[in-house]
């Protein structure tokens, strides 16, 4: 199948895959009982009955359930994702906000994890049932086991009350004017605990993944026929055994991808990092209903193209599939 | 116009003669410049108390805003701010305020009596969730000139002078409003001054970051020459409450205000050199935490029953092991650093296990073969693990007196609903705050006219006393202190007694901060005073 046919074939399942979230991400929300008129009127010391009931008004919260849902629908399908009540403001923009902290930090910690991940595993699989390769693995275990929000209040307390290297939170330094390139460096100084944080334990799950993918692949036939034809071991691990593990490690990438964003929930809070995750939380515990819909909807959209990049890299990384 | 007879203006008169500076009664800056760097959590969802008057949004909002007071002290004495002076009628029932002039928005345009009319009138009334409390009374605000506001009042309302605080009476700029649909709380609470306020404070909007920070600067046009006395003050959203309180540890965040940081922190940061804490600076905000009883149906409905769920609660042990020290054993509705209502002969509750037994068995609840007397839900306030240690400790020891306790587990919203409007919880811990007097914060709890399905924090228990309705009915008009103070007195005398809620303790806004940072604490209201004279050596 073509590369285009592909796109367009995984293109018509996404459409119907993220409304059915929608539709359940909508009923979900609407069965859990109170609502943010409720919390506003409460977070601002208790108000009367007309007050709170003015807030739902103005909210839209006092419609019946199916004038929401249709009026949701038809907004979602002109992808209008509705005002906040809550924090004032429109939702998309709340987002667009939000997103470029959220994918800066879940591709750091990605770029991270795949290449020490995959860097560990192959010398863990080359060294196979070496001090080096039991090392790895019992490393990977005990990082694997680690809370990531203990992880990230012990790397704080390390690195940043202890040593004094680096930031212990936040996405810069605030309220100081700089150029863009320290700028970007200052960036950079604060994204290295967070991305850490998100990043090791992933990096434990490729390089455990790898390990045993790059000693499957050891088992073929063109492995031996490599060593046959005398290439050295280096050569025949790392050009002809690792391309060809890769497969299972982009695959659960992908797969990650949703777990990624849930586990930068924990990171942003521990280091509120200003990103998406902590938008989620934020909304979750205001009830913010139309912001909490919109985040889940753009994050269910993050996740399915993300699933179809992998799609599209199988077919880079094994012709055959694409071929298919 | 009815001649006024000057009441109240005689420290202010002298301080308007004196001119603004000394108005403020302040010495000038020990120490000029600098960033105050604080911390709370949540963020806030707006930068106007107008949005909602929640802790966070309170504090960063009054740097903004200010309104015609300003206070002194934990009993809130008023003293200029906006108004430079101000009389009040012999009936009581008028009241004048000289604005200051030369007084300037954010925005460069000039201060007038129009925005204070504005403000009270198409605002705070209507939109701010105590607003009907404070100026449901007024017949009128007139202008005679852009320097004179009159608010002429339908009753005495005693605590009138109290109300002008920048967070619950906050001025805004009229203009700001140009094409703002007024009639609907939405849309007055989606303007744009909502988000990137316009104020006359000593701070001046800057900059928010969604998610990571707001900066508020200098207002070099500030009406009090010579302050503020910062430079800037930046709030750090730092969502962990471990991870605030490392910052603080690091001098990374100057302040943690209002118990921003979990009870065991405080604790552990209390013993380090360069930090100061202090439980004072809330007097005029006064949280008291209980327990919210059901009072519907048998058995709670029994004071006996509610005389031994108080007797078998140790309050000491709530406040020292669940609070980490961070509170007081209640002893009423009213918190005893009220300084001026409290009713100090109040006895302090009892812990009596046994006592509580014997009052069951009176009452008739007597143990089954399963030891179980009865059984009851409680809902903890979701607001995070100490109130769920609190959930847990009122369960193992009412399970003590033979009371099966089931906890609920719910979020905030759920929890409003089954406490405020389905009235389904049997008991819920609970907190609200005295405000700066009895008539705003307490009377809403305990009167039956305030038995409002969906209100919240109100009277959910169903409390219905025809003395105590009068006593605060009489009281919200009492021009007399001392006939208010005896009032009060009796009221505390009889809610403890009957106990419509349990009482537990008296919460402590623990502020946290740098010793570098100097002059936070001023009045009852200290974190939501505009800090125009806290410095940074």
């Amino acid at each position: 199948m073509s590369g285009a046919l592909l796109l367009i074939r995984r293109f018509a399942q996404v459409v119907p895959v993220v409304l059915a979230i929608a539709t359940l991400n909508f009923v979900l929300l609407h069965l859990a009982p109170g609502d943010a008129a409720d919390i506003i009127a409460a977070q601002s010391g208790g108000s009367s009955a007309e007050f709170v009931e003015e807030l739902r008004r103005s909210f839209g919260l006092d419609r019946p359930f199916w004038q929401q849902f249709l009026f949701y629908l038809g907004r979602l399908l002109m992808l209008d994702l509705g005002f906040s009540h809550v924090q004032q403001r429109p939702v998309l923009e709340l987002i667009l906000d939000r997103v470029p902290a959220t994918l800066l930090l879940m591709l750091t910690a990605m770029a991270i994890a795949l290449a020490l991940g995959v860097l560990l595993g192959i010398v863990s699989a080359m060294r196979y049932r070496s001090v080096v390769d039991a090392l790895v693995s019992v490393l990977a275990l005990v990082v694997y086991a680690t809370p990531q929000f203990w992880l990230g209040l012990m790397l704080i307390v390390l690195f940043s009350t202890t040593l004094g290297l680096l930031p212990s939170g936040g996405m810069e330094t605030i309220a100081t004017d700089m150029s863009p390139a320290a700028r970007a460096l200052d960036i950079g100084r604060h994204l290295v605990l967070p991305a850490a944080t998100l990043g090791l334990f992933y990096v434990a799950l490729y390089a455990r993944v790898m390990r045993s993918s790059m000693l499957e692949v050891y088992g073929t036939d063109f492995i031996k026929t490599a060593r046959a034809k005398g290439l050295s071991e280096s050569r025949v691990g790392l050009n002809h055994a690792a391309p060809n593990a890769l497969l299972p490690v982009v695959t659960l990438a992908g797969v990650q991808i949703g777990h990624l964003l849930g586990g930068s929930i924990l990171v942003e809070t521990v280091y509120g990092w200003p990103g998406l995750g902590r938008l989620v939380l934020d909304a979750l515990l205001q009830r913010d209903l139309n912001l909490l819909l919109g985040i889940l909807f753009v994050s269910s959209v993050l996740v399915v193209v993300a699933n179809l990049i992998v799609d599209l890299l199988y077919g880079v990384l094994d012709p055959r599939i694409a071929q298919r | 116009m009815r001649p006024f007879s000057i009441l109240v203006a005689t420290a202010c008169a002298a301080a308007s003669l004196a001119g603004p500076a000394a108005a403020q009664g302040a010495p000038s800056c020990p120490k000029r410049g600098g960033t105050l760097t604080y911390s709370y959590h949540p963020e806030p969802t707006a930068l106007s108390t107008i949005a909602t008057s929640a802790v966070p949004v309170a504090i960063i909002a009054t740097k903004f805003y200010e309104s015609l007071l300003s206070y002194d002290g934990p009993e809130l004495t008023p003293k200029p701010s906006l108004a430079l002076s101000w009389t009040v009628s012999e009936d009581r029932k008028a009241y004048t305020f000289k604005l200051r002039p030369d007084v300037k928005w954010h925005d460069g345009r000039p201060f007038t009596a129009e925005d204070v009319k504005f403000s009270v009138e198409k605002i705070i009334r209507p939109f701010h969730s105590r607003g009907r409390v404070y100026f449901g009374d007024v017949e009128a605000v007139e202008t005679p000139d852009p320097l004179t506001v009159v608010f002429r009042l339908k009753d005495v309302v005693p605590f009138f002078l109290n109300v002008f605080q920048p967070g619950e009476a906050p001025i805004m700029p009229k203009h700001a409003f140009d094409g703002i649909d007024m009639s609907t709380s939405g849309g007055v609470r989606s303007a744009e001054i909502m988000q990137k306020p316009v104020g006359t404070g000593p701070f001046r909007f800057k900059e928010w970051r969604k998610g990571s920070h707001v900066v508020a600067e200098r207002n070099p046009d500030y009406w009090d020459k010579g302050r503020p006395c910062l430079d800037q003050i930046v709030l750090r959203v730092i969502p962990d409450g471990a991870a605030r309180a490392i910052a603080v540890e690091n001098g990374e965040v100057d302040l943690a205000p209002m118990s921003g940081l979990p009870e065991a922190e405080i604790q552990r940061l209390e013993g380090l050199p360069r930090i100061e804490t202090s439980k004072k600076g809330a007097e005029a905000l006064g949280p008291s935490m209980w327990l919210e009883v059901n009072l519907r149906e048998k058995p709670l409905q029994d004071l006996k029953v509610r005389q031994a769920i108080s007797l078998a609660l140790d309050r000491s042990r709530i406040v020292d092991v669940v609070w980490y020290g961070q509170g007081t054993p209640a002893r009423g509705p009213i918190v005893s650093a009220n300084p001026t209502y409290f009713n100090a002969a109040l006895k302090p509750y009892e812990y009596n296990p046994a006592k509580a037994n014997q009052l069951l068995d009176e009452a008739g609840y007597k143990r089954g073969p399963d030891g179980i007397r009865f059984r009851i839900n409680h809902y903890p306030l979701p607001y995070g693990e100490t109130w769920l240690r609190l959930g847990e400790y009122v369960r193992q020891e009412l399970g003590k007196v033979g009371i099966a306790v089931q906890t609920q587990s719910v979020d905030f919203a759920g929890w409003l609903k089954a406490v405020y409007t389905d009235w389904s919880s049997d008991t819920a811990s609970a907190f609200t705050h005295n405000y700066s007097d009895p008539s705003i914060g307490v009377e809403r709890s305990f009167t039956s006219y305030n038995i409002q399905k969906g209100a919240t924090f109100t009277n959910s228990m169903n409390y219905r006393n025809a003395r105590v309705d009068e006593l605060f009915r009489k009281a919200s008009r009492e021009p007399d202190p001392a006939q208010r103070k005896a009032q009060f007195a009796e009221i505390q005398q009889i809610l403890h007694d009957e106990l419509p809620v349990i009482f537990l303790m008296e919460m402590s806004y623990t502020h946290v901060w740098n010793r570098r940072v100097r002059g936070l604490i001023t009045n009852g209201i200290s974190m939501y005073s505009s800090w125009s004279g806290v410095w940074k050596d």
